[in-house]
């Protein structure tokens, strides 16, 4: 287990979740982020660009060549963001640790026992 | 507010923005564009929320000394610089604590919280000067720094007309022709447009009311640079049948349906297809416009020679001004010869035309930039007043604590340790103070822009958001820097003679800084006091004009009947005769009459008029008002009959062909002789009328500009369809004011349903209208004056009975030697006089130089108006002496005995 897995903040998360499907830009990782979260992570500009950063100095997160098949799109060239192995490894860890969580938490409140 | 954010993105370190600079723009302005789309409030939380995350993630991202950026491409290297960056949640442990600036801050808290009825004082006052700049600077910043919400506003600039030597205005709007010359042959121009705004019917089901509308060009969005919100621009093909509508209309009036568009609906009498919906921030020439029917002139329906068409263009690229106003001068020079079916008179014209181009927000801003420009000067006086309070205040502060930094120094501490430690107090009452602003101007805000002039354009685009936030962060730096250097400097080098003579104090060296102080105080609130009294008496010699009415108890209103009887003059003037005596018939109603243009409401009406012996020359004439009346106009408005006498019911219902002219008018065309019987014309028309009376002169416009000469016609000419007076202003005498409202609102009902009821108001709000701008701007300058005089006379009361307290032994001594109280009194109230008689020299000085920004404003006073000047330094003094009695008086009743016991 990486050691940088633990004590991932909900936004960090999100951010390597997004890219987990392959990589995306700027723009694509925020709406990504919002749809997978069902609105209730909505990161504001500074504060996704910084997490990124930090993501890209650890190790986690790289940037990389745009798709191929990229559509054309008005604007500036778009830069495009993946995982590195590191980076899987970590979210993969961090959902792990999250399903635990959550299976303890339904264990306790006794959701089992209620749906039934 | 989007420039803002942007700018805030600078707050991240240089390797950072270059890797995800662009990126985060980008997602910035679109997602900023989104909120703004949804509403204004939308737009003004994301940017507090954005400029507060940037603020933040930029700093935090620049302080983090340990953290290595490696933003690199590919994969192998992101994996080798891993291990350094890998601090990432545990972060600033330890280091930060012992950082010297924060330890000073936590000694500044601890020891302000000690003094909890200083840092109240220092805060709220402050905090008062904080919001009334910021308050200010949210207007500001919305009205006059950004005023065009068009891209490469600077390149767009408004085109009017001037004559110099003919009998037009000085200056002048354009007519269609212009238009088609300027857009074909100008090639300094990349767009031109005309546009104008009036009121007309707009009829969506049952609703039907006046509302402002435009036509303008159909180039008008191109040469602005908008497109609509949803839909289409007009085009030619169209040919002025198809409508755009505001954003707010299409919310007010049609429940924000998308599907409106393609419909069609009764604009003004005819039956018109709404295309498009412009976005929020679109509204031209003015906020207010919900509709535009976009037309042009085209060779069937130019009107040749109809000046007073106002008219915007875009400059070419690398073109300027100067060349403009030249390449236009001659292009106007052949109109006449492309258009040869022109008059004499008009080729005339033409030759003294002179093209006038100004830059389109001096246009648009017009009076409103002037007003706003000094009260932020007013409140950032008040401002530095009360930064001189507090100043002094800390001062005072430093040396009570003389010993105490004395003894620290005695003990080691670096004069940059005393300094920082001072500073640090400054620094948090700062913030303080900047945070109770900031939530002041946010609070106080929107209640002052109610009080606004409504002509200031963009008011509702005011938001106390991001940028008042940076403004205020600015102005607490500038409060902590100015309020924290004196004192520091002080205690920075404490006497160490403090330890030997017990503390006892040296009263007579060092006030330099603190009179100069009080001194700079004096002569700020002066100028401040002399500029209040300035514009108070303009506005009272304002409310005084005699402007040949009257305004008490006078109800005015408008409607716009319409249907298929009313067709002509007489019947419209039946109409009108038939509601007048509906009114007149309510049982608190004195008098009705109706006028075509309702003074200082509507503007009035000009062309050219010519005498009996002018009669045959085409370029003689005079230039004057004109307009339409019926009933018991003058009696009603008070305007009296000097002459014959005013119109009978007959004259509105038969074509006599009689007029009234008002004394100015009388004098102009038949200057020294008798009117009454004289017969004038229009120039070019060859129907003569005849006057039957001559009335008062009255100040149609506004209170501010003279009278001007005014010709009355009767509601009915000499032929049916000369003119017909559709929609006149209704003038109610009634003891009832605006309250009659209800009463005449039925009876419209019950006349004309159709009819909509509108311009409702009384004389005396029109009139207060008209004055507004100057009762504002008096107000709040007022309000600044009489707060910098209250700040003044606290600090310099403060600031004697402190020295007051530090002579108490010198005080006793000398009373023990036999000096008697009132003798004690002089002394302390002449070091008083002294320093405020220096101040309100130095502010006199100050006030003749800056009171001529107002003299726009001023009304019949002179910016150097001598009694002002001598009224407000004796109270300036007196306020003084006054603040100087209060410490001297207790200086006097000093026991010598308990003095001298005292230590």
């Amino acid at each position: 287990m990486s050691p940088r897995s633990s004590g991932m903040s909900t936004l960090e998360y999100h951010v390597l979740l997004s890219m987990a499907a392959g990589p995306l830009y700027g723009y694509a990782i925020k709406d990504a982020i919002e749809h997978e979260s069902d609105g209730s992570v909505s990161p504001r500009a500074g504060s996704l660009y910084r997490v990124l950063g930090r993501m890209m100095a650890s190790g986690l997160v790289t940037e990389e060549d745009p798709p191929a098949d990229e559509a054309p799109h008005p604007g500036l060239t778009r830069k495009y963001y993946g995982l590195t192995p590191m980076g899987r490894e970590a979210l993969a860890d961090q959902s792990q640790r999250l399903k635990q969580a959550a299976l303890l938490a339904e264990k306790r409140l006794g959701l089992a026992k209620s749906n039934r | 507010m989007k420039p803002l954010l942007i700018r805030l993105v600078r707050l991240f370190p240089e390797d950072f923005r270059q890797q995800f600079g662009e990126d985060l723009i980008d997602q910035l302005s679109i997602d900023y564009d989104r909120a703004r789309q949804r509403s204004v409030r939308h737009g003004a939380a994301f940017a507090v929320t954005n400029a507060f995350d940037l603020i933040r993630s930029g700093l935090l991202e620049r302080l983090r000394p340990s953290y290595r950026r490696t933003f690199t491409h590919g994969p192998a290297q992101g994996a080798s610089g891993h291990m350094r960056g890998m601090k990432m949640g545990g972060g600033m442990s330890g280091g930060w604590m012992t950082n010297g600036w924060i330890r000073d801050l936590v000694h500044a808290a601890r020891s302000l919280r000690r003094a909890p009825g200083f840092v109240a004082i220092a805060t709220l006052t402050l905090g008062l000067a904080v919001g009334a700049n910021a308050g200010i600077f949210s207007i500001v910043d919305a009205v006059l720094l950004d005023p065009l919400p068009y891209p490469e506003a600077d390149e767009l600039v408004y085109i009017a007309a001037s004559a110099p030597g003919s009998d037009f205005p000085e200056e002048f709007g354009i007519a269609d022709e212009f238009y088609v010359q300027y857009s074909e042959e100008a090639d300094l121009l990349s767009g031109v447009a005309t546009y104008n705004d009036f009121t007309a019917t707009l009829r969506v089901d049952e609703r039907v009311e006046r509302v402002p509308m435009s036509t303008p060009t159909i180039s008008l969005f191109a040469t602005l640079g908008v497109s609509p919100m949803m839909g289409r621009l007009p085009v030619a093909e169209d040919e002025g049948q198809a409508a755009l509508i505001s954003h707010g209309a299409w919310a007010t009036w049609f429940g924000s349906d998308p599907n409106v568009i393609g419909r069609s609906y009764d604009i003004i009498g005819e039956s018109r297809t709404i295309v498009g919906i412009m976005p929020p921030d679109f509204g031209f020439p003015n906020p207010n416009v919900l509709l535009w029917i976009p037309n042009d002139p085209t060779a069937g329906n130019i009107n040749l020679g109809r000046f007073g068409i106002r008219m915007v263009g875009r400059l070419a690229p690398g073109a300027d001004i100067a060349g403009l106003v030249g390449q236009l001068g001659p292009l106007a020079q052949r109109l006449p010869e492309r258009y040869p079916e022109t008059s004499a008179a008009y080729a005339s014209l033409i030759r003294q035309h002179r093209p006038v181009v100004r830059p389109l927000t001096e246009e648009l801003l017009g009076d409103a930039s002037r007003p706003l420009w000094i009260l932020l000067g007013s409140v950032a006086i008040v401002l530095l007043i009360a930064c001189a309070n507090i100043t002094n205040l800390f001062t005072v502060r430093v040396e009570g604590r003389q010993r105490d930094l004395a003894v620290r120094r005695a003990l080691g501490a670096g004069r940059g340790a005393l300094i920082r430690g001072q500073m640090s107090e400054a620094a948090l009452v700062a913030v303080a103070a900047g945070a109770l602003g900031m939530l002041m101007a946010w609070a106080g805000t929107p209640a002052f822009l109610r009080a606004a002039p409504d002509n200031v354009p963009r008011l509702e685009l005011v938001e106390v958001g991001g940028g008042t936030l940076l403004f205020t962060a600015g102005l607490a730096l500038f409060i902590a820097l100015a309020c924290g250097l004196l004192p520091s400097l002080r205690a920075s080098s404490p006497g160490l003679s403090q330890l030997r003579d017990a503390g006892r104090g040296s009263t007579r060296k060092r006030h330099w800084g603190r009179d100069g102080l009080i001194v700079a105080q004096t002569a700020l609130a002066l100028v401040l006091l002399i500029g209040s009294g300035l514009l108070l008496r303009s506005f009272w010699e304002l409310r005084n004009v005699d402007a040949g009415y009257e305004t008490a108890d006078i109800f005015t209103f408008q409607i716009a009947p319409d249907g298929d009887d009313l067709n002509d003059g007489p019947s419209y003037a039946r109409f009108h005769t038939d509601f007048m005596a509906r009114v007149a018939a309510l049982p608190s109603v004195e008098s009705v009459g109706v006028v075509g243009e309702l003074p200082l409401d509507e503007g009035v009406r000009s062309t050219t008029f010519q005498n009996e012996s002018m009669a045959g020359d085409d370029e003689s004439g005079s230039l004057l008002n004109f307009t339409w009346t019926g009933g018991d106009y003058f009696g009603t408005m008070d305007i009296e009959v000097l002459q014959g006498r005013a119109f009978t019911a007959a004259d509105h219902q038969s074509t006599f062909g009689n007029a009234i002219v008002s004394e100015a008018a009388a004098n102009l065309l038949w200057p020294g002789q008798d009117p009454i019987g004289r017969q004038f014309r229009r120039r070019n028309e060859d129907i003569w009328d005849t006057v039957v009376g001559v009335v008062e002169d009255i100040r149609q416009q506004n209170f501010r500009e003279a009278a001007e000469p005014l010709i009355y016609y009767p509601l009915v000419g000499q032929t049916p369809d000369r003119w017909a007076v559709g929609s006149p202003g209704y003038v109610v005498k009634t003891t009832l004011g605006g309250d009659i409202a209800p009463e005449v609102r039925a009876l419209v009902r019950e006349v004309a349903p159709n009819a909509p009821m509108y311009a409702v108001h009384t004389m005396e709000s029109l009139a207060s209208d008209s004055m507004v701008q100057l009762s504002f701007t008096m107000l709040t300058i007022a309000l600044a004056a009489v707060l910098a005089l209250l700040l003044g006379a606290i600090g310099l009361y403060g600031i004697l009975a402190y020295v007051v307290t530090r002579r108490t032994q010198e005080i006793g001594v000398r009373m023990a030697l036999g000096a008697r109280a009132r003798e004690v009194q002089q002394m302390v109230v002449a070091q008083g006089a002294r320093v405020v008689l220096v101040g309100v020299a130095i502010g006199l000085i100050l006030a003749a130089i800056t009171t001529r920004v107002l003299t726009a404003l001023l009304f019949e006073v002179n910016p150097l108006d001598l009694v002002t000047f001598v009224a407000t330094a004796t109270v300036m003094i007196g306020v003084g002496l006054l603040a100087s009695y209060i410490p001297a008086r207790r200086a006097s009743t000093v026991d010598p005995v308990q003095s001298l016991r005292s230590d």
